[in-house]
């Protein structure tokens, strides 16, 4: 920030060549963030070119090194436990007690260590805070939860004959207990056939938890509710885990119908060890008539935290190379027939055609298809990263730092048929045994290859030192333009740069020259604190009973305009003009400085936090905060400019507005008509169900911004 | 002693000064100053010196009403930000600050004393198993409090309630010193016939910086020792300005033994103590005196007093070996009663030695290598075991070899010096904490008029924000993600020490050019 140029005498002396680029690029900055914004927004158009293939980084993996064992044997006695469940379902009775317990008997008949885990689903509360708290999802159980409504994961663990019980892969199988459908048996059943070789290998040298997780509250809850038993340790009777608070309510015949099995199913828990991985694998029954079967992986974890890219390799390598499956990762469909990505595409072509009409080696252009499938995946990959929910109960591993993907399988035959059953149950079982036998060989935990990416496709990722490039390029303009700003050389209007000065004259300033940000600090403080409080408003209104989303909704705007209201009242007018009368920057290119300086600061922090999220509202708020010039001088430019200027300032405050923005985007993907105010609040409250890094920044940088630069529109001095 | 007595006398009126305020008794104390006798402003205040006294004694009452009004808002903010310590007190649990790294450092951290105190209350030495590595005399005072449970109120919240009171205590000798200091920097504005439209209350702001501080509130209420450290610090500094020996060798004493590195506040103390204040520069009194001596009347006309009455003769400070020598003499005695209470604390435990092993020689060693917001931690951690030594000798001589170079360019700035080296020691010391940043930036604002023109101001804004945003995100994003790792976490610590370097340069710079001004406006005046 070159202040001291002021100094005539400093003029004259030649300045240090860092300076001297320092002052260029402030001098320049309307062209200097003109430039920077579009490459930013190019780069971001060519990660889908720029993705590398993947490869699978830590040598001791070695997958596919051994041939798998999964017999034909272990297969028939899985279809005998799905045929088991299924029949539990048509006899009449407790089903929700029943299948649990067939699993832990046939867990218990492999030899495992077998124990039935209690929780009660938990309701979630409103606490932004959690995120900087450490370990977040304190276990607060609701003291009037009754014990009738709690599920029962059941649990089975196999010791390594050649480990030291100090690691563990996890198996996760989702079902839901009262309502069974095949396609959940399957998967239950498949998690069993690979139990039962497990239990004869001698390779073994992790243990292997089995987790049947009762799905009847959500996939995701009880997975939660069991990792966080997992790693409380429990002292004597104090920390009586969730299982302990529910007496036993066992009928009489019950135990004495069970009671051989009943005794190597422990109740209390236990545990192996570190968990190394873990695998959340279901089966799904909407086949596609294609040649293979599918497989679809879910990453992403709560914040935009992704897996390390070594187990997805791994799974990728072992379905694609060995069991012929065909991987797939989400994508957002309506972005494969989209027009001008189909342009972009061409373009890119067209560029690299000339390219190589210049100098043949030159080659970067991909396929127009890869290109669209490569942007949908990654538009996917991003918008599932920045809105910070987890895609899955893999999700909740990510919270104590344990790598886990969830596979979805779907076959290409309809499951019914028996042979195709057997045949689908063998090669989705060799894939998993597959997997599993090379986290096996894992030394440490996964830490050799990346854990920020995006996936353009399966086999595909930008890592990075690649996707950051296109987020600084967009926000490097910030810095420099307040830095313009501030100095007062801000190349919007000529006026500004013939500056007197009256302070320096008089050598003890009568006004603080240096200072002089203080009072625009004040008034961007004061409305990221109203930011604050507005984040924390939603908790007061959802103690209320009775309301309805579009009340909340209603609730929330009107309390959030009284709070500025009031802050204002306390503060004082937000626009100071009489001070100083012939003060030679204007308050609101300050007032402008000091808010695109904490725009920088928030998307640069955000971007740690979670990098989607950051590169997302930087596409929105950039051109916000670069554009906000008071309606009152938008005369002086040109006519063309001030038209331009006055457009885009409107469009960015409409479409700055959160709400607005949702809404539009509403009425764009499925019409007018169902849109209603109160989807902002529920949208909202899953972001906070799921501490969601990204509402925090939607409250702390994002409104505040579009607040300020809604102040600098009608800024009258 | 009779050539220094108008000087001895000067240095006495400040503490009679106070007591009356308002501006019409500085030009009544200059006037009399040369007239021998006890000085007493007030009454020769009138004794018909001109139109300058009066119109002199008219803005002075227009500007004690505005300090009324302003007044009155000081005390409010300052009741308010007690109000917010307390409420933020009332729910530690959600912010869980005690064991945030950069708010509770081992040195500092309040569970560690109450682990301490449970050590000693089972009959084992406070220093058992590398917990503890604060001072025996605290774990007296606050041992007792940390146990001490009210029912249905947070823990420690004694504990917290002494913290607040502590930080009140500080804001209110910071506004003093304050006082103090404008005093003097207005005296000898008028000395040099420099005139200023307007000077800010730096003690005012100074106090409300102090308390409004973030970083203070997070010292505050995050269970941290810090604002016991911080009030022995500025106890030294109030001490020295009024010149009260006992005080100020009280507080350097006790802050030394809590956290050391006050150790080397005792040449701003003595250069305090010696010369008085914070004044421009003693060559520029020497050069009006004798550069001008003649009877030239020009000379006078720049000023609108009667200047002849002073004798022509500015108020040359030399230095006072009498009171520095008190204040030796009582640091001395201060220290002798501390060690012979630890000795008495430690008296089954391994005595003396082993506090200092374990208290400075912890501090010295670096032994405790768990993040922190310095540098050192990253360092020794990579560290070869066999270089250890050497670098430890490095980069503890690195705060000593500044202390030479700044005590001879600033030394008639002496409070100004004592800021430069809280900001240097906080920069490279072995545990810093945000406390220590609270302290500074606190100090900062005393000198307000004088760093009014510093640069880079509203960088340091931003990069303070940013750091101190980031910093619990990259700790985040290292322990509790596992995505990170160290070297996240390091550049914040590497952010924050550059930020520092920027600070120190930018401010001391801006305080040099500040004289700098002073003396070309005072030779250009006549």
């Amino acid at each position: 920030m070159a202040e001291g140029d002021k100094d005539t005498q400093s003029q004259k002396m030649k300045h240090r060549p860092i300076v001297r680029i320092g002052i260029f690029l402030i001098s320049h900055s309307f062209f200097v963030s003109v430039v920077c914004f579009t490459a930013g927004i190019v780069a971001l158009l060519l990660l889908p070119v720029l993705a590398k293939n993947t490869y699978v980084s830590e040598n001791a993996l070695m997958p596919g090194s051994a041939n798998p064992m999964l017999s034909s044997q272990d297969v028939a006695e899985a279809d005998r436990l799905v045929k088991d469940m299924l029949g539990l379902k048509e006899k009449s009775g407790e089903v929700g007690k029943k299948t649990p317990n067939l699993i832990a008997r046939n867990m218990a008949d492999l030899g495992a260590e077998v124990y039935h885990h209690k929780f009660h689903p938990q309701i979630n509360y409103f606490h932004p805070l959690d995120f900087f708290s450490g370990s977040s999802k304190s276990g607060k159980i609701p003291e009037n939860s009754s014990c009738a409504v709690c599920g029962i994961n059941t649990v089975g663990i196999i010791r390594a004959p050649r480990g030291d019980g100090k690691e563990a892969i996890v198996l996760v199988t989702p079902y839901n207990p009262m309502e069974i459908e095949l396609s959940e048996a399957l998967s239950v059943a498949l998690a069993y056939s690979i139990i039962s070789l497990l239990t004869r290998v001698t390779w073994l040298a992790k243990d292997i938890v089995w987790l049947a997780a009762d799905s009847r509250y959500g996939e995701y809850v009880s997975v939660a509710a069991w990792l966080r038993d997992y790693h409380t340790p429990a002292f004597g009777d104090l920390g009586k885990l969730d299982a302990g608070m529910c007496p036993e309510i066992n009928t009489l015949h019950e135990q004495n119908a069970n009671a051989a099995t009943d005794r190597r199913v422990n109740t209390d828990f236990s545990r192996a060890g570190t968990m190394a991985a873990a695998l959340v694998f279901k089966v799904v029954n909407e086949h596609e008539e294609t040649e293979k079967d599918a497989l679809t992986i879910f990453a992403e974890a709560s914040n935009g935290q992704m897996p390390n890219l070594d187990l997805i390799n791994i799974v990728n390598y072992l379905a694609v190379h060995r069991q012929g499956l065909r991987v797939k990762v989400e994508k957002i469909y309506a972005l494969l027939n989209s027009v001008w990505l189909k342009a972009v595409g061409d373009i890119l072509h067209f560029i690299d055609k000339v390219a190589r009409s210049i100098n043949p080696q030159w080659k970067f252009a991909i396929p127009l298809e890869d290109y669209i499938e490569g942007a949908a995946t990654l538009a996917s990959s991003m918008y599932h990263q920045a809105l910070g929910l987890p895609t899955g109960s893999h999700g909740a591993f990510r919270d104590y730092q344990v790598d886990a993907v969830t596979l979805k399988i779907s076959s290409r035959v309809s499951l019914l048929n028996k042979s195709a059953r057997y045949e689908f149950l063998l090669r989705i079982g060799r894939l998993i045994e597959g997997v599993i036998r090379s986290i096996n060989n894992l030394l440490e935990k996964f830490h050799q290859s990346f854990f920020l990416y995006f996936l353009t496709s399966p086999s595909k990722f930008v890592s990075v030192g690649v996707y950051t490039i296109a987020f600084v390029l967009l926000v490097v303009p910030l810095p420099i333009v307040a830095a313009a700003l501030y100095s007062g050389d801000n190349g919007w209007d000529s006026d500004s740069t013939n500056k007197t000065n009256p302070a320096s004259k008089n050598g003890l300033s009568t006004t603080i020259e240096s200072w002089r940000w203080l009072h625009a600090a004040k008034v961007v403080f004061i409305v990221h604190l109203w930011g604050a409080i507005v984040s924390l408003l939603p908790y007061l209104i959802s103690r209320l009973h009775g309301m309805t989303p579009t009340t909340s909704m209603l609730s929330w705007v009107s309390l959030s305009i009284c709070t500025l209201l009031i802050l204002y009242q306390i503060s004082g007018s937000p626009y100071l003009c009489s001070g100083m009368p012939q003060s030679q920057h204007r308050q609101w290119a300050i007032m402008k400085a000091v808010m695109i300086a904490a725009a920088a600061i928030g998307l640069g922090i955000m971007s740690i936090i979670n990098f989607a999220t950051a590169q997302i509202g930087a596409l929105m708020v950039v051109p916000m905060c670069l554009m906000a010039h008071p309606l009152k001088y938008v005369h002086r430019l040109g006519r063309l400019r001030a038209l331009s200027l006055m457009a885009c300032n409107l469009f960015f405050g409409f479409v700055g507005f959160p709400p607005a923005a949702l809404l539009v985007t509403r009425v764009w993907s499925e019409g007018c008509n169902g849109v209603n105010l109160g989807d902002f609040w529920i949208w909202l409250e899953s972001l906070w169900a799921w501490n969601s890094a990204t509402y925090l920044y939607l409250f702390l940088v994002h409104l505040p911004c579009w607040v300020l630069s809604l102040h600098i529109l009608f800024h009258p001095c | 002693m009779e050539v220094t007595m108008p000087s001895r006398k000067w240095a006495r009126e400040e503490g009679t000064e106070k007591r009356r305020g308002g501006d019409l008794q500085r030009v009544g104390q200059k006037v009399k100053a040369g007239n021998g006798g006890e000085g007493r402003g007030r009454r020769s205040a009138g004794v018909g010196r001109g139109e300058g006294i009066r119109a002199e004694a008219q803005r002075g009452r227009r500007i004690t009403v505005l300090q009324m009004g302003q007044k009155k808002w000081f005390w409010v903010w300052v009741t308010a930000s007690l109000f917010f310590r307390l409420l933020v007190i009332y729910f530690p649990q959600n912010l869980n600050l005690g064991s945030r790294p950069e708010v509770a450092t081992p040195i500092t951290s309040l569970r560690r004393l109450a682990e301490g105190y449970w050590l000693k209350q089972s009959f084992m030495s406070p220093y058992a198993g590398s917990m503890y590595h604060g001072s025996p005399l605290l774990l007296s005072v606050l041992g007792p409090l940390t146990v001490k449970r009210i029912e249905g109120q947070p823990s420690h919240l004694i504990c917290s309630l002494l913290f607040l009171l502590a930080d009140f205590v500080t804001a209110m000798l910071i506004l003093a010193i304050g006082q103090k200091l404008q005093l003097a920097y207005r005296q000898s504005l008028k000395a040099l016939k420099v005139s200023t439209s307007e000077i800010l209350s730096a003690g005012d702001i100074a106090a409300l910086i102090y308390l409004w501080n973030p970083l203070t509130i997070v010292t505050c209420v995050g269970y941290s020792t810090s604002p016991i450290e911080n009030l022995m610090i500025i106890l030294t500094l109030y001490g020295a300005c009024s010149r009260l020996a006992p005080l100020a060798a009280f507080g350097w004493v006790i802050s030394m033994h809590l956290s050391l590195y006050p150790a080397i506040l005792i040449i701003p103390v003595i250069l305090l103590v010696g010369y008085g204040p914070d004044a421009p520069p003693r060559k520029l009194f020497l050069k009006r005196n004798f550069g001008t001596d003649g009877n030239d009347p020009s000379n006078l006309s720049c000023y609108q007093g009667n200047e002849v009455a002073t004798e022509n003769m500015l108020p040359i400070r030399p230095f006072l070996w009498k009171p520095v020598l008190h204040f030796i003499f009582w640091a001395i005695i201060w220290s002798v009663y501390v060690l012979v209470l630890c000795s008495i604390s430690l008296k089954q435990y391994g005595g003396l030695w082993e506090m200092f092993k374990r208290t400075h020689g912890f501090i010295l060693t670096v032994e405790d290598l768990s993040p922190n917001i310095g540098v050192l931690w990253y360092f020794f951690a990579e560290v070869f075991n066999f270089f250890r030594g050497f670098f430890l000798i490095v980069f503890h001589v690195n705060i000593l070899f500044m202390i030479l170079p700044l005590a001879v360019r600033l030394n008639h700035r002496p409070c100004f010096l004592a800021f430069a080296y809280i900001l240097i020691s906080s920069m490279l010391k072995s545990y810093p904490s945000v406390g220590d940043s609270a302290l500074y930036l606190g100090l900062l604002g005393l000198f307000i008029n004088e760093l009014a023109d510093m640069q880079f101001s509203f960088f340091l804004f931003c990069g303070y924000v940013g750091v101190s945003l980031l910093s619990p995100v990259m700790h985040n994003l290292w322990i509790w993600r596992g995505t990170g790792n160290a070297n996240f976490y390091f550049a914040t610590g590497i952010a924050y020490a550059c930020l520092q370097i920027i600070l120190v340069v930018e401010s001391i710079g801006a305080m040099l050019n500040h004289d700098r001004v002073l003396r070309k406006k005072s030779t250009a005046c006549p």
